[in-house]
């Protein structure tokens, strides 16, 4: 049995916890949240143990696992608190807001006896593993170019609005469309070089949209683009790859299995027309089964902290460019 | 741990469930036997199996097989297993007879072995969230469904009426009328159809179209034609439009796909990342077995879905609509 401690019950916090039910031999047994309210949302939710923080998580329970969801800005504080704790770890992506933090994460990291797994869902997500099997498998011959989008949906919700301050969340680059480029250097490597805008200062902070140009050390080239949007619009990804014998085309907008139009949407005045692509296993369950997978069988997970603080590197220096208005060089 | 043997690998959905098998603990794949021993040769090395030149020597090293002949050929080889105590999945449909069908449900009762019939389709996932959704009344009560089970013209066997027992019509409606008959819990009382060979230089039907009605007066249509050609980029499509008195339901269930269009070959493809289905169909028998319950997919689902299909070709042929009970 493998007793897990989520810390942070936001949107992420609350997914991972329902997704640690559906594995077999690990217990969910303590959530941590400073707000009062998300602490009895977790009570009522799984009939845990709740407290207010990762110190009182760690000197409370025996947990073999933290799991650790907080805002971008908090990681490395909690990370270093359940490395003193001597406990496996995930911890949500970006790793960190800046190159420092992720660097002393990787320290920290160093020569650690226990397992530290990094949230790059995308990685296990179905149409993007099945894109790579068949970029792999040599059906779009040498890949040349890459195209992704992600975004389109309304802005983030989060804890005293985080997503909204720059200097916390990182904007759309660090959280958003790091996604893809973690996915892209999954693919394709290392990044040569960087150029990227973002309508970041010069709207509302509640509209971002970033297009990022990568030069992959292989030569691949590749386009990067993302959105939150001030309009309730749908979230939606798209990939696209090029290669020498073919071309992959991805759009999630046309993959939708299940589409309902009901008179109880129209009643409550929201969206008539609600599109569905169910699982039976989310992504978000596939990456925590490698967590624990990699825990059992004392090996790396899929995710390691070396490969996230190379694709936040990516990330930080698209950001740099969009803001010096120069190509950066990694 | 339970042991599996195929009997015959006529029909390409063999592979499939080979690979399943493979990918389930507490199974082992023990064998393959073939009337035509090439085939099964070359089969069971594609699984990594054995090869078996008799039914009987497979038959006494199983508790189940998968049944995988010509549509004709179910009985002899379902009726064989049942004398031999195995249990069976049979691939769809039950049988070309309404005799035949009733004559395996007999044997497999008498012999006191379990018959499930092979409809995956109840195991895609998005299909499987359409059935809880209606199960939860989210569009009211159901008026009409609209149905589509495309396909390309599959060749060998299945264009031979004495092995298949009919084309598109009998490939195609199966499927869609168990889903309906799963959905809702209902029969269906008639059926009208059009079927014609128009499409292929083949003597069967390659594409029809029919409009039937169930209990409760939901009336249902479905195209099972042969219609997608061979440079398509899959082979088909389960779709279906769900009327109801609060709302409408559309499934398309294999649209969980990308495409990848290859200059080399001249070939564009849509791949799939739905959920495996065929594993799913597996891991439900395997399961059935070890805790001794009863099937799933019933003898009588299959001989129910057979019927329709029956029935339309009847209703080709007199330009009648056909009442099924």
């Amino acid at each position: 049995m493998i007793r897990v401690g989520v810390v942070g019950y936001g949107t992420m916090g609350q997914v991972h916890s329902q997704a640690f039910q559906e594995l077999n031999d690990v217990e969910l047994v303590v959530v941590a949240d400073p707000d009062p309210d998300r602490r009895a949302q977790a009570q009522r939710d799984f009939g845990v143990d709740v407290v207010s923080n990762i110190e009182e998580l760690l000197r409370s329970s025996s947990v073999d696992l933290v799991d650790i969801c907080v805002p971008t800005y908090l990681h490395e504080t909690v990370l270093a608190q359940a490395i003193v704790g001597n406990k496996h770890i995930f911890i949500e992506k970006p790793l960190a807001r800046n190159l420092e933090e992720g660097q002393r994460i990787l320290e920290l990291a160093k020569d650690y006896d226990k397992k530290i797994g990094v949230g790059h869902v995308v990685r296990f997500t179905p149409a993007y593993t099945g894109i790579r099997e068949s970029v792999l498998q040599g059906e779009i011959g040498q890949a040349a170019v890459a195209r992704t989008f992600r975004g389109g949906s309304q802005f983030p919700q989060g804890w005293h609005d985080w997503y909204a301050d720059f200097d916390l969340s990182g904007g759309v680059i660090l959280d958003l469309i790091i996604h893809d480029i973690d996915y892209l250097r999954w693919l394709f490597g290392d990044v040569e070089r960087v150029y990227a805008k973002t309508t970041h200062g010069r709207t509302t902070a509640h509209l971002e949209w970033a297009m990022i140009v990568l030069r992959f050390k292989n030569g691949v080239i590749a386009h990067v683009e993302g959105s939150w949007t001030n309009f309730a619009g749908d979230f939606y990804t798209t990939v696209e790859i090029a290669g020498k014998d073919g071309l992959i085309k991805y759009d999630s907008r046309e993959t939708d299995p299940i589409v309902k139009t009901t008179l109880a949407e129209a009643r409550a005045g929201g969206g008539v027309t609600v599109p569905e692509n169910p699982a039976a296993r989310s992504p978000y369950l596939l990456e925590l089964e490698d967590m624990i997978g990699a825990i059992r069988e004392d090996r790396a997970p899929l995710v390691t902290v070396e490969d996230a603080l190379g694709t936040l590197k990516v990330a930080l220096a698209a950001e740099k460019s969009a803001r010096l208005g120069q190509v950066i060089t990694l | 741990m339970v042991r599996v043997g195929f009997l015959s690998l006529a029909h390409m959905h063999a592979y499939s469930y080979g690979h399943a098998l493979k990918q389930l603990p507490n199974v082992e794949l023990v064998g393959v036997f073939d009337p035509d021993q090439e085939r099964g040769q070359e089969g069971a090395e594609r699984m990594n199996t054995k090869y078996f030149p008799e039914a009987s020597r497979l038959l006494t090293q199983v508790d189940a097989v998968i049944i995988c002949s010509e549509n004709s050929r179910h009985r002899e080889f379902t009726e064989l297993a049942a004398s031999h105590g195995v249990h069976i999945l049979c691939e769809k449909p039950i049988a070309t007879t309404i005799e035949d069908a009733k004559a395996m449900i007999d044997a497999c009762e008498k012999a006191n072995v379990k018959l499930q019939i092979a409809f995956p389709v109840r195991f895609n996932t998005p299909v499987m969230r359409v059935k809880e959704m209606l199960e939860r009344g989210v569009i009211g009560e159901v008026l009409a469904i609209r149905g589509t089970n495309h396909g390309q013209m599959p060749g060998g066997w299945f264009v031979d009426p004495e092995l298949s027992g009919g084309g598109a019509v009998m490939d195609h409606t199966v499927h869609v009328v168990d889903l309906i008959r799963w959905f809702l819990g209902k029969e269906f009382v008639s059926v009208y159809a059009e079927a014609d060979n128009m499409l292929y230089d083949v003597s069967i039907d390659d594409c029809g179209m029919l409009s039937m009605e169930m209990e409760g007066g939901i009336f249902v249509t479905q195209d099972p034609s042969w219609s997608r050609p061979a440079t398509y980029p899959t082979w088909g499509n389960v779709t279906l439009e769900i009327i109801g008195t609060e709302g409408v339901i559309d499934l398309d269930a294999f649209a969980q796909n990308f495409m990848v269009y290859n200059d080399q070959q001249r070939k564009i493809s849509q791949k799939s990342f739905t959920e495996d289905m065929d594993l799913g169909l597996i891991k439900d028998f395997i399961e059935m077995i070890e805790e001794d319950r009863e099937p799933s997919i019933t003898g009588f689902d299959g001989l129910q879905a057979m019927a329709v299909a029956l029935g339309a070709y009847e209703s080709a042929r007199i330009k009648k609509p056909v009442q099924l009970r």
